[in-house]
């Protein structure tokens, strides 16, 4: 149905076989699609291959052991393995948590942003600079400048509040880094439902005021079903970053029952102190295959991203 | 003004197009300028402490200037700098000339064969001065009888404690003190706003796992017992030595550690020792130098203790930074005359008049030259001589009451397995010291790690 | 003309907009104080900074710290120039790859435009701790270790998967009967492109832009692992101040500062773009 149908419409405009429109239509999509298939499927089906080895860094052991193939060794392991699993639920929780709360926030910045007023652009450079510090240093700032029990912003207002302070990060390990997260991914969020606030015709918006639509109405009628792809962007790409964290793990907690997610307990298995690559590959193909079903899922059955109404 | 906006995107995309092609170009042509000239380059790796830091500045004035050759440092913090140099080591070591590893590393990639054998070349050297290191420390850093890496930098451990806080209290402390003794003291000066004793909390078999394998050591445990070759056997985390010393370990910091002890590590005590907030703290020998520098707020305060023991006569662990040469390096000779003036007894000397922390910052504990210069004496009058006790004291050849894989190492196991079942096993005490864990499951579940890691 | 940047506020009362304007400044200022109090850390001394106190004044003491260095370790200039091209040249050329990619997926969608976009999403699913070994062997072997090119390489793959769905959102906002307006016009391509689909997406393009940018910027991994020795990036510079033995808050807050200033830049001129024009009048 989509194939004909505009390339009838092609057809009104130029004279073409049905051959070169096909390809035509193709063309562009070319070098993006080779450039990723070539980058990124070559380290993907090395580590594939990792994952069938026994594969360790040399100076793992005294007497050179030579890798060799394993068969579904590292396979078996992982499933009877009870720390990948409890880091696989802290994942969840991590990535979930993260994602639904900094998309809240995002926004309602985005909402509040989106309108004149005195300095708005100041504002918007305000609310967009957590997103732009590295990872590892809006960790530090947080453990030692906001949470620290002593130290910290945090439970300095705790304290003068009349409370006893707060070990956020002995305590609360999940939610501090949650926490940081947040921070750092809402002006991401907020970048996003910011440019899909914009893209709404202004026309259409002030005929429904004139017809007498309140503030409110409008945004519940109008903006909301047409934001509704910028949400679901939003929490896919910041899902897809989000699950990666590591480096605030790293410097915050140093892992732990509360804190380790998958890509932490990969790190550990290979450059972190394992040093066990073959190990490693395969926990990383498990993760991959995790989440193809569960992309799958929520892309083709959840959301309206890949669903595709009026479009040709 | 529509015209304006099309010439203004075309403009756009040119200028975009443009960059790009001047990117690619001058990205083609930097990765072939890389060094080549006249001079000689090695490339060094350091991790980023203070005294290596200090290195890496003076290292042009006083070692380039002299010998005309380069120096090209990558600095990284010891996390990073052991994945980069464990990897490239494993890998042939390419990419440096002269790594810095540590007292843990050393024996084990030496063993393997993967670096230069160094003690031909120290010994020919009559400036290096082969018999000036420190025994307990050069042995740290050889297999079978040779050196494998030349130390820069070395530390034990031992007790810091406010001198004055224990006066106020009517409190003694031994040169040599026990844990109990050191437990009933912390409880007793222990206040809300000063704690009595600062502990390492934070995951890691180089943080908590340090601090903590001493006590576990001295009260009669061990991580593996040993066959008689002296390879790992069976995982000893579900003894009863064990879990005393970690039950002993977590409540003393519950009862009277620092706060937030769950992430504490060096930097995290020192920042609380230093404003105040916790009276001793238990922690690497190189802290001293910190605690008495000009700027300290507690400088003159302090007074120092040799690791509490307790079914051992001494305790304190032996940490080494110290600069090897892989197996496959182009030009082992150039290295090594980096390296012997990097170690040599020269630098030291020169580090005290040159470097902006003076003679308290010298790179510690390597030789015993370093303990016989006036000024060094003067400088660190409070400690040196603790220091020097604590480092040959180290016994890292019978560091506990029983049989063990991994010697010489006090406050590891001188086994690849123990990094990562150290880190992970850490993880889950860590937590039973923040009290989300029960001491018993941390402890099956170690159990768990440690026995898989050796099978 | 008060529609720019004035959704919600059609129709809304003068005092509800001034009130909600406030309320924008007070959430900018509390989101923003974290990073206010890291650039005050950097004024300060190491102790003062540990501790949050301010017993020995403010200075530009920690600023000199970091951005001298000396010959043999990584200079400021030197990270910054590395971290600039690699930047700039990876971003531009994710653009041009990510626009026409994002053209044949939205606006004359290829027949299996979903397989498409499922894969380049699927391409960030491996965790890059394991990515990292085969692409640190070829890296090896072809001898692109310690340059700009392998970083440029990579950070593509890593960006254009973003910038492919983000266009492509934005893509799709083009409302079809100007499309098929053009074309029954006989409009070319080209043209089409330029007074239709960009004024449009122009907004979008610059948030992507930047977001390709901010990700480029920040990128720790590939360039510690790779490029550890030469070619360093800006956040190696940043992160050689970190150091277990010894504190260090002031200095890293003073290099994260630095390092920080051209990213905010590239937004503030970003946020220019991503305020609608009044070009959206040519739809009439």
């Amino acid at each position: 149905m989509t194939a004909t149908a505009a390339d009838a419409t092609l057809a009104k405009g130029k004279p073409a076989g049905l051959q070169g429109s096909a390809w035509r239509r193709r063309l562009p999509l070319l070098p993006a699609l080779l450039y990723m298939v070539a980058i990124t499927q070559l380290p993907f089906l090395v580590s594939i291959y990792y994952s069938f080895t026994n594969l360790k860094d040399k100076t793992q052991s005294i007497i050179p052991e030579p890798t060799e193939f394993v068969g579904f060794e590292n396979y078996r392991q992982i499933v009877s393995d009870p720390f990948f699993r409890q880091a696989m639920w802290t994942s969840v929780k991590m990535t979930v948590l993260a994602v639904v709360l900094s998309l809240l926030f995002g926004t309602l910045f985005a909402i509040l942003l989106d309108r004149r007023f005195p300095g708005q652009g100041f504002v918007r450079t305000l609310l967009i600079t957590p997103f732009l510090l590295m990872p590892v240093v809006a960790a530090l700032i947080w453990k030692q400048q906001m949470f620290s029990s002593l130290f910290g912003v945090l439970n300095k207002v705790v304290e003068f509040l009349g409370f006893e302070s707060v070990a956020f990060i002995s305590d609360h390990p999940l939610g501090s880094i949650v926490t940081v997260l947040v921070w750092q991914w809402t002006p991401f969020m907020m970048l996003i439902i910011l440019a899909g606030l914009q893209s709404q015709p202004a026309d259409i918006l002030e005929a429904a005021n004139v017809d007498g639509a309140s503030g409110v109405g409008i945004f519940r009628q109008l903006t909301l079903p047409h934001l509704r792809p910028y949400l679901e962007l939003g929490a896919l790409l910041g899902s897809i970053y989000i699950v990666q964290t590591f480096d605030a793990i790293n410097v915050m907690t140093g892992g732990g029952p509360g804190s380790t997610n998958v890509p932490y307990y990969v790190y550990q298995e290979s450059i972190g102190g394992g040093f066990r690559y073959g190990a490693a590959s395969a926990y990383a193909i498990v993760v991959v295959v995790f989440s193809i079903v569960i992309a799958t899922f929520a892309l083709r059955v959840l959301s309206s991203l890949l669903r595709d109404e009026e479009r040709a | 003004m529509f015209e304006r906006t099309r010439r203004a995107r075309s403009r756009t995309a040119l200028l975009t197009l443009a960059v790009a092609a001047a990117g690619l170009v001058a990205a083609g042509v930097a990765s072939t300028a890389s060094g080549g000239s006249n001079a000689k380059t090695i490339s060094v790796a350091i991790v980023a402490n203070p005294q290596m830091q200090d290195i890496a500045k003076l290292t042009p004035s006083l070692f380039t200037a002299k010998t005309g050759i380069k120096v090209k440092y990558t600095i990284l913090d010891e996390g990073k700098l052991r994945e980069v140099t464990t990897r490239d080591v494993g890998a042939g070591g390419k990419a440096f000339d002269a790594v810095m590893i540590g007292m843990y590393e050393a024996p084990q990639f030496g063993a393997a064969g993967l670096l230069q054998d160094l003690t031909p070349l120290a010994k020919a050297d009559k400036a290096y001065n082969f018999n000036d290191l420190i025994p307990a420390v050069r042995n740290g850093l050889s297999a079978n009888g040779k050196l494998y890496a030349s130390p820069f930098y070395a530390e034990s451990s031992f007790l810091m404690y406010r001198k004055d806080v224990m006066a106020k209290s009517g409190v003694k402390i031994p040169l040599r003190p026990t844990w109990q003794q050191v437990a009933s003291i912390a409880r007793k000066i222990n206040t809300p706003s000063m704690a009595g004793i600062c502990l390492r909390g934070k995951p890691g078999w180089g943080d908590l796992g340090a601090a903590f394998t001493t006590v576990l050591n001295t009260f009669g445990g061990t991580w593996w017992s040993s066959t008689p070759s002296g390879k790992p056997d069976k995982a000893q985390v579900d003894q009863p030595p064990f879990k005393s010393a970690l039950d002993f370990y977590a409540k003393l910091v519950q009862d009277a550690g620092e706060k937030d002890a769950a992430n504490s590590s060096f930097n995290e005590c020192l920042s609380q020792y230093q404003a105040g907030k916790v009276a001793m703290w238990y922690d690497a020998t190189v802290a001293a130098g910190l605690l008495e520098a000009n700027d300290s707020p507690v400088k003159g305060k302090n007074g120092f203790a040799l690791a509490p023991v307790y079914k051992t006569k001494a305790s304190g662990w032996l940490w080494s930074w110290a600069l090897a040469i892989p197996k496959s390096s182009s030009d082992p000779a150039t290295a090594w005359k980096y390296i012997a003036w990097a170690t040599g007894p020269d630098y030291i000397k020169a580090a005290g008049t040159k470097t902006a922390g003076g003679w308290a910052a010298i790179p510690p504990g390597t030789r015993n030259s370093t303990y016989r210069i006036p000024q060094y004496k003067a400088a660190a009058k409070a400690f040196a001589s603790t220091t020097l006790a604590a480092m040959k004291a180290a016994p890292i050849t019978n560091p506990g009451t029983t049989k063990r894989p991994g010697l010489p190492g006090v406050q590891y196991v001188g086994i690849p397995e123990f990094q990562d079942v150290g880190n992970r096993c850490t993880q889950l005490f860590s937590s039973v010291i923040a009290g989300s864990t029960k001491s018993a499951d941390a402890l099956s579940q170690c159990q768990r790690i440690a026995t898989q890691a050796v099978k | 003309m008060g529609l720019r940047g004035t959704r919600l506020a059609v129709g809304e009362h003068r005092v509800v907009v001034a009130g909600l304007g406030a309320l924008a400044w007070v959430v900018g200022l509390l989101w923003f104080f974290p990073v206010a109090w890291t650039v005050f850390t950097s004024f300060k001394t190491e102790q003062d900074a540990a501790a949050q106190t301010l017993h020995e004044g403010l200075s530009l003491d920690r600023y000199s710290d970091v951005a001298h260095s000396t010959p043999g370790t990584l200079s400021l200039q030197s990270a910054f120039t590395n971290s600039l091209v690699v930047v700039v040249v990876s971003t531009a050329i994710v653009l041009l790859l990510a626009f026409p990619a994002a053209y044949a997926l939205a606006i004359r969608p290829v027949p299996k435009w979903r397989d498409v976009l499922f894969f380049f999403i699927s391409t960030k699913f491996l965790p890059i701790v394991a990515s990292i070994f085969p692409i640190y062997v070829y890296a090896q072997k072809w001898d692109l270790l310690g340059t700009r090119t392998i970083l440029i390489v990579l950070y593509i793959a890593i960006n254009l998967p973003l910038a492919t769905w983000m266009l492509r959102s934005f893509f799709r906002e083009v409302p079809r009967e100007l499309i098929e307006a053009a074309e029954i016009d006989g409009t070319k391509l080209i043209n089409q492109l330029r007074s239709v689909i960009l004024p449009i997406v122009a907004p979008g393009i610059a948030a992507t832009a930047l977001l390709c940018v901010i990700f480029a910027w920040n990128e720790y991994f590939y360039a510690l692992q790779l490029n550890f020795a030469d070619g360093s990036t800006m956040p190696q510079w940043v992160t050689s101040n970190v150091s277990t033995r010894g504190n260090f808050l002031a200095k890293l807050s003073a290099a994260s500062t630095i390092a920080c200033l051209p990213v905010v830049l590239a937004g503030w001129a970003a946020q220019k773009r991503m305020i609608r024009g009044l070009s959206m009048g040519a739809i009439k």
